[in-house]
């Protein structure tokens, strides 16, 4: 009798032991991040995140190109994306046969699972050469006098990294759109179309119900293609200068340290300079993340 | 009245247009991927080692896939154990605060830049032995895969009515054997789904393993303290050579990680599919 | 005599909400004992406050006694396991595990609490059930089908042979006929009054005619508190408090 109130305690205690071991390696991860990054902060302050220069010879890092590399490639994915995700939830919610919806949806949720590297290769190999015959060059010839398209592009460049997350999001922030656009109330599309309002109209009403799950999306989306790496730091150019226009070749963080840590242990502050990077990464994504949560829960608490 | 209608065609076509071309990229990164890769894969190239540089045959991935498995099964087992008894937590003692924090802390590291994960285990397992090792890699790899699979367990777990846990309860068997045997095979579909959305993270990421395995191109597999290779890393090193014949390898090693996505994506669906029934 | 259960200051409260205030009394053995009231009154609380299914839910706290055979259910050194086992418990839902065959269903506790030695033994326990729950000549030749194909009556008498399975002393029901057509009902009355015999039945339920029908005792719950108890003939001709007359007569309900 005894032994087995023991047993369940031990029971309850392993479940204990597993959760806070998830615990400590989140926690752990910050912690390293932290630590090893402690160096570059303290030896350049601000300025590590402020300033635009990698020389490992005279020991000088700074961060600003790679950090504009970032939030470039992202907005131009989020901007493509954005319209995209969305289209995709309605396409396959309310315009696609019923028959045809749960193929439709798994062909996204597949997009969805589809390791980084494919897109990388695919966009080194396929993607790039057709936006630089197709768009780039084009756009460059012949509104090259605009700031945006004033560099003669390469194929891999900021605007075709950019273009490749927003291929890679696309299928993620709209199947969170999707979930929120099936949990939407029936007797809200039932009482829209009762006053005679036609499908767009009903559409464009659902759309404003369940835009903090389209916000909700949109920022999980973002903060996925501000740390994706491998993918990115295959077509971006990985060349640490501030971008001048859309076409110029740049630096993500994330491909700043995928390309740099397997020499940094070479120099004093090298490692420390990359997990400077992290860090920033690690901190811009927990923004993101918290207020993607946030609009997350908002939906939930509505419905 | 009109004017109403013709706005709505043109909306939903506009919808619709954007729609399908959000679908294209899938099929042509399928359609590439086997068009380019699959005329490299056969036996001998799923077992030999990668060509020189320069020069020779094509030959295999062998080394990589070895590696590949080794880190799927290891980072299952890890991730999947740690994963799987978090996750049972935060189902059923959701009250408490430890689950609370923790939930959250897993849906942040869900969406985490998978790269951080590869410092870190770099620097708690690969800094300090100074030796870029298996068991390394397959740690970033369950790191990666214990949020997906917390998260999933605990929905699979959530989703059992609340009549069958009293029911399973009421049996009067110990707590253990009413969530590891009773409801377990009640929420098995969602539970094996979770490892399965885990096998397929752990079989494609490619970050975590940039600084931890080193991705030995011209080694089998000689321990867990050594470095080994793996599919996605292979991909990622002999694509962006400047190498022809890596080229290729890299497309046919592409064609294999497609396969294995594919599959378990199939078996998930599949399993997804039983459930509605 | 010797009681089945004896209940002594039971008090529960969910949260900071009072749910069970302050009830007391004995079920004796070899009885069908009801527990009735209008819904929200505690009965069903009151079930799963003897055999602690109610630290299921994480905000409940029971203060008080629970005894059977003298042994308090809430003593610290009491197994929860044991508990449990002491009663099959069959719910106003019928709620066989639906991915199990109909022997699974019933096999599954005596096998996971080592009841029997090998698989001849198991079936012989699995038949019996099923013979005491009236349920074997129907389903004798679908042992394998899964519980999910059988109608609501059956699936309900299935669950009682779930309970039976474990040879419990007291067997408690919340409400076993709320969700049943008519005929269902009457099949799981009779088969209460078989089951009689061998086991001490608690019974909840908001209707007072059934309580009438087959009860030897019945309490009956008001708000939480218990308004009165005894013997069921009793308290349905000479109700000793005005709210069981107004209750028994159909005013509050």
């Amino acid at each position: 009798m005894r032994w087995s109130v023991k047993g369940m305690k031990v029971f309850y205690a392993v479940l204990i032991f597993f959760t806070f071991t998830s615990l400590i390696i989140i926690a752990g991860i910050a912690v390293s991040l932290i630590t090893v990054s402690s160096p570059i902060f303290m030896k350049y302050g601000l300025d590590f995140v402020l300033k635009s220069v990698w020389n490992p010879v005279t020991e000088d890092y700074g961060i600003l190109p790679a950090l504009l590399g970032t939030l470039m490639t992202s907005t131009i994915a989020i901007l493509i994306a954005t319209p995209l995700a969305i289209s995709l939830a309605v396409f396959s919610s309310e315009i696609i046969p019923q028959r045809f919806r749960s193929f439709m949806n798994s062909i996204s949720d597949l997009m969805a699972s589809l390791p980084s590297v494919i897109y990388g290769l695919w966009g080194l190999y396929v993607l790039a050469p057709i936006l630089h015959n197709y768009i780039m060059l084009p756009l460059h010839n012949y509104l090259g006098f605009i700031p945006l398209f004033s560099t003669k592009p390469t194929p891999t460049n900021l605007f075709t990294a950019g273009v490749l997350l927003a291929i890679m999001i696309v299928p993620f922030a709209s199947s969170i759109v999707r979930e929120a656009y099936a949990a939407a109330p029936y007797n809200l599309k039932e009482a829209a179309y009762s006053i005679g309002m036609t499908k767009w109209e009903v559409t464009k009403i659902t759309l404003g119900y369940i835009k903090s799950a389209i916000f909700a999306g949109l920022f999980l989306a973002l903060g996925r293609a501000m740390g994706e790496t491998v993918a990115v730091a295959m077509v971006v150019g990985n060349v640490p200068n501030i971008p001048k226009s859309l076409f110029d070749v740049g630096y993500t963080i994330s491909s700043l340290i995928a390309n740099q840590f397997p020499n940094a242990q070479a120099y004093e502050y090298m490692v420390p300079a990359l997990y400077g990077g992290a860090t920033l990464l690690f901190l811009v994504g927990l923004i993101m993340n918290l207020v993607g949560l946030y609009f997350v829960r908002k939906v939930m608490i509505k419905s | 009245m009109n004017k109403r209608k013709l706005k709505d065609k043109i909306m939903l076509g506009v919808i619709s247009l954007l729609a399908i071309i959000s679908a294209i990229p899938i099929l042509m990164i399928i359609i590439n991927i086997y068009a380019e890769g699959l005329k490299y894969v056969n036996l001998s190239f799923l077992i030999n080692f990668p060509p020189p540089p320069i020069g020779g045959k094509v030959g295999g991935i062998g080394p990589a896939l070895v590696g590949s498995l080794i880190l799927m099964s290891l980072a299952l087992v890890i991730g999947g154990c740690i994963g799987f008894f978090t996750g049972l937590y935060l189902s059923e003692f959701s009250h408490t605060r430890l689950a609370q924090y923790a939930q959250l802390f897993l849906q942040i590291m869900v969406e985490f830049p998978t790269i951080i994960i590869g410092l870190f285990a770099y620097s708690i397992l690969v800094a300090p032995l100074k030796r870029f090792n298996a068991f390394a890699g397959a740690f970033a790899l369950s790191i990666v895969i214990i949020p997906y699979i917390a998260l999933n367990v605990r929905e699979a777990y959530k989703s059992i009515p609340h009549s069958l846990k009293e029911a399973a309860f009421s049996l009067g068997i110990s707590h253990s054997k009413v969530y590891l045997k009773v409801l377990l095979s009640t929420a098995r579909r969602g539970v094996l789904t979770a490892l399965l959305i885990g096998m397929a993270k752990a079989a494609g990421e490619t970050a975590p393993l940039l600084f931890t395995i080193l991705g030995a191109t011209f080694l089998y597999f000689e321990g867990l303290d050594q470095p080994i290779n793996a599919i996605p890393l292979l991909i990622y090193n002999f694509a962006s050579s400047p190498y022809e014949r890596w080229h290729q390898v890299a497309w046919g090693a592409s064609a294999v990680l497609l396969s294995i996505i594919l599959a378990i994506f199939i078996i998930s669906r599949l399993v997804i599919k039983e459930v509605r029934m | 005599m010797s009681w089945a259960i004896e209940i002594n200051n039971l008090n529960v409260w969910y949260s900071d909400k009072h749910i069970l205030k302050d009830i007391s009394f004995k079920v004796p053995k070899n009885i069908i004992f009801a527990i009735m009231g209008p819904s929200g009154c505690g009965k069903s609380t009151l079930l799963r406050a003897m055999n602690r299914l109610l630290e299921l839910n994480p905000n409940a706290k029971v203060k008080g006694q629970v005894k059977i055979n003298g042994i308090d259910v809430y003593n610290d050194n009491v197994d929860i396991t044991w508990v449990r086992r002491q009663f099959g418990m069959v719910f106003q839902i019928p709620n066989p595990f639906p991915h199990l065959s109909v022997y699974d269903n019933v096999a599954l506790g005596p096998k996971l609490n080592g009841l029997v030695k090998n698989k001849k033994q198991l079936d012989e326990l699995v038949k019996h059930a099923l013979q005491q729950a009236y349920l074997w000549d129907e389903v004798k030749n679908d042992l394998k089908k899964p519980a999910s194909m059988l109608s609501g009556g059956q699936q309900q008498r299935l669950c009682i042979a779930r309970a039976l399975a474990l040879k419990p002393k007291i067997i408690l029901m919340d409400e076993p006929t709320a969700n049943l057509d008519p005929v269902a009902s009457s099949k799981i009355e009779e088969l209460m009054l078989e089951l009689k015999e061998n086991y001490t039945i608690i019974i909840v339920t908001h209707n007072s005619q059934q309580a009438a029908r087959i009860s030897d005792y019945v309490a009956f719950l008001y708000m939480g508190k218990l308004v009165e108890v005894g013997e069921t003939s009793t308290v349905f001709t000479k109700p000793r408090h005005e709210l069981t007359e107004k209750y028994v007569v159909g005013k509050i309900g």
